[in-house]
């Protein structure tokens, strides 16, 4: 089935196959942890698996469209780890916490 | 091939071991510090794509801005290790590690079925200077793109100050 | 790609020697510093230690290699011993792409009977397409040294040095991405090299259209750009966390900042990490703004070539080098030196003040600039007759 030949012969499924192991680990970091900022951290992991599986069908395609789809996500994610930032310290400025469960309900 | 393939699996590990302590490491400043080097393999990895550009980019404002904020709001906060740094439930837990699994099987399984069905590169293909045909195409096929980053940014920016700058709000003061 | 064992001999040799350059070029450095303080401020300096304080470098050493170990107890013992060299690695990674001097051409020669080359060196670490966006890169990583060694110093002192770091350095690595795109624009490559050729011809430009040349100048990046120069100098000053911007280690207000809980050689390492800097900010003014590694009348890389005519071609083209070398290498020392000479003139700014100037004049400043050059270079180089 998988031979020691489709291992060694990189192309464009390997790096889409790490992609998916990266973005899945992001999915489990949203998913599971507690902490505000980790939880965007997990965002960023997703947001970067996606951008290699860009770059991996730019090469295997030939053309430089999914280049320019990594610049634009690169930009939107730096503009939302800033809005997200800024929450969270306007967040840890009240709670003086930033796990999830203190900030579930809302009461103030 | 051979050099190609100890390049990628070289990689692969640093990337899934980096990606794989993010995420379960208590302390999240420990959780940052590994993102920074998962994003930096990223960036070697972007670079053996062939993308130097887009690699040199991530270096500058993944690796260089946006988590230098990340660790930088994280000293601030001055958090030791979580006790409880995962959510409760094994059950739920062992469900969403599952749904991620299934997910990013179920990407591999679409990659892998769609490779026969993908055009083969134009002869030529991507020539060595990638940096200058990405400018044309940014200023061009998505000039409008583009400058409606510049609107977004410039709203996000704005945004970001008045968030810093509340005072108040809806929960009223402790 | 013919890349045999003489090649990858010679390349790795290559990236420790440039290593060790850097490393080296350090206690020379703190030499000058303190011998070229005390001339400043008309004293004597150290003097005692060998001829004219010269082996004062090697007391030093000793002193650093042999002070007693520490780890402060309440900190994270693997991110203190990491901070000093990660530390290091972004000003190593740096220099080690620049180009020092032409290529060396190695013509086939035979040796252990049989036939190597010809070979083609490059006179630097190694050479990546994109230059400039790598140096970027790799300089922005220099934050992370100081955020770690205040974070796992666990020391108030530390976390507010490296606190002010951070900031100090995301505000001014803008100005100085700013200030370069208007060589870029110029130049129209992101190659060292290519820039380094382009500046060693007489001053040329398109004006309208029409090719005005004049022959007793050279084509420098600094009669284009006077103000990115400005703006890429001092950038590189905060960068560099050195005076006049050295808020994260002032010693008035914070004890010596990030490095306070460093002693002996991690305390060195810093030391050769911001040197390191400074090589490479050097480095980058001489090639943007100043020629690189060629001065127009005097050294070309074809006039440097014609002296050593009657050689053999191996031989003439590692001469050529070694000379174009020691002209990059006297314009560095110069830029070195204005270093030193800042640091001991011009008094430590306030951080508000710092704040204010990376964001409110040295932002909109390389903005201007940006744009100015863009439209100039438009307007100039249209062909208006045709």
């Amino acid at each position: 089935m998988v031979t020691t030949e489709a291992l060694l012969d990189i192309g464009l499924v390997h790096w889409i196959a790490l992609s998916g192991i990266i973005f899945s680990f992001g999915m489990i970091a949203v998913l599971m942890r507690k902490n505000v900022i980790v939880m965007m951290m997990g965002i960023e992991l997703m947001l970067n698996a996606v951008n290699l599986s860009f770059i991996a069908f730019a090469k295997e395609s030939g053309t430089l469209n999914g280049h320019v789809m990594v610049f634009f996500v690169m930009t939107i994610a730096a503009a939302e780890a800033g809005v997200g930032l800024a929450l969270a310290v306007a967040i840890y400025k009240k709670f003086h916490e930033v796990n999830i469960r203190f900030f579930e309900h809302l009461r103030g | 091939m051979l050099a190609e393939a100890i390049a990628f699996y070289t990689l692969a590990f640093f990337l899934v071991f980096f990606a794989y302590r993010v995420i379960t490491v208590p302390n999240p400043l420990h959780s940052a510090l590994y993102l920074v080097l998962m994003m930096i393999g990223l960036a070697a990895a972007f670079f053996n794509l062939g993308a130097q550009f887009i690699a040199g980019v991530q270096l500058i404002v993944y690796a260089g801005a946006v988590m230098v904020l990340f660790v930088m709001v994280l000293m601030l906060f001055d958090l030791r290790s979580e006790l409880r740094a995962f959510s409760r439930g094994l059950v739920s837990g062992a469900l969403k590690v599952m749904s991620a699994a299934l997910l990013a099987g179920i990407a591999l399984g679409a990659a892998n079925s769609s490779v026969a069905i993908l055009q083969p590169p134009a002869d030529g293909a991507v020539s060595a200077d990638v940096t200058k045909q990405l400018g044309v195409l940014l200023y061009t096929k998505y000039l409008f793109a583009f400058e409606i980053l510049g609107v977004l940014l410039l709203v996000v920016a704005v945004g970001v100050v008045a968030v810093s700058r509340m005072k108040g709000g809806t929960h009223g003061h402790h | 790609m013919g890349a045999d064992v003489f090649e990858i001999g010679v390349n790795f040799v290559k990236l420790i020697l440039v290593f060790l350059m850097m490393v080296q070029v350090v206690p020379l450095l703190v030499w000058v510093e303190r011998r070229g303080s005390a001339y400043i401020q008309n004293r004597l300096g150290p003097n005692r230690v060998g001829p004219l304080g010269l082996m004062q470098l090697l007391a030093d050493a000793v002193k650093f290699l042999t002070k007693e170990e520490f780890v402060p107890g309440r900190g994270y013992p693997f991110i203190y011993y990491a901070a000093p060299v990660v530390a290091m690695i972004p000003a190593a990674l740096a220099f080690a792409s620049l180009p020092l001097s032409v290529p060396v051409n190695v013509e086939a020669f035979e040796m252990l009977g049989r036939t190597w080359g010809p070979y083609i060196f490059k006179f630097q670490g190694y050479e990546i397409g994109i230059g400039i966006v790598f140096v970027l890169g790799v300089s922005s990583l220099a934050a992370y040294a100081l955020l770690l060694a205040g974070y796992g110093s666990s020391n108030k002192y530390a976390l507010y040095g490296a606190l002010r770091a951070s900031a100090q350095t995301i505000s001014y690595e803008l100005a100085m991405g700013l200030s370069i795109v208007g060589v870029i624009l110029l130049f129209n490559t992101f190659s060292f090299a290519e820039i380094v050729t382009a500046q060693s011809a007489p001053l040329n430009f398109m004006f309208l259209g029409n090719k005005v040349e004049i022959a007793w100048l050279p084509n420098w990046g600094i009669f284009y750009q006077p103000l990115g120069a400005v703006i890429l100098f001092a950038a590189m000053f905060a960068e560099a966390n050195r005076l006049p911007f050295d808020l994260p280690e002032a010693e008035g207000e914070l004890v010596a900042g990030y490095h306070t809980e460093y002693a002996g050689f991690k305390f060195n390492m810093f030391f050769i990490g911001e040197y390191g800097h400074m090589l490479v900010a050097s480095g980058l003014m001489v090639i943007f703004f100043f020629g690189g590694y060629t001065f127009y009348p005097f050294f070309t890389p074809e006039s440097v070539a014609g002296w050593f005519a009657g050689m053999s071609a191996t031989k003439a083209s590692l001469l050529t080098a070694l000379v174009l070398h020691a002209v990059m290498l006297a314009k560095i020392v110069l830029f070195l030196w204005i270093f030193i000479w800042v640091r001991w003139t011009l008094p430590r700014f306030r951080y508000d003040q710092l704040m204010d100037l990376g964001w409110r004049t040295m932002l909109p400043w390389a903005l201007a600039n940006t744009i100015l050059t863009a439209i100039v270079i438009l307007i100039m180089r249209h062909p208006w007759g045709a």
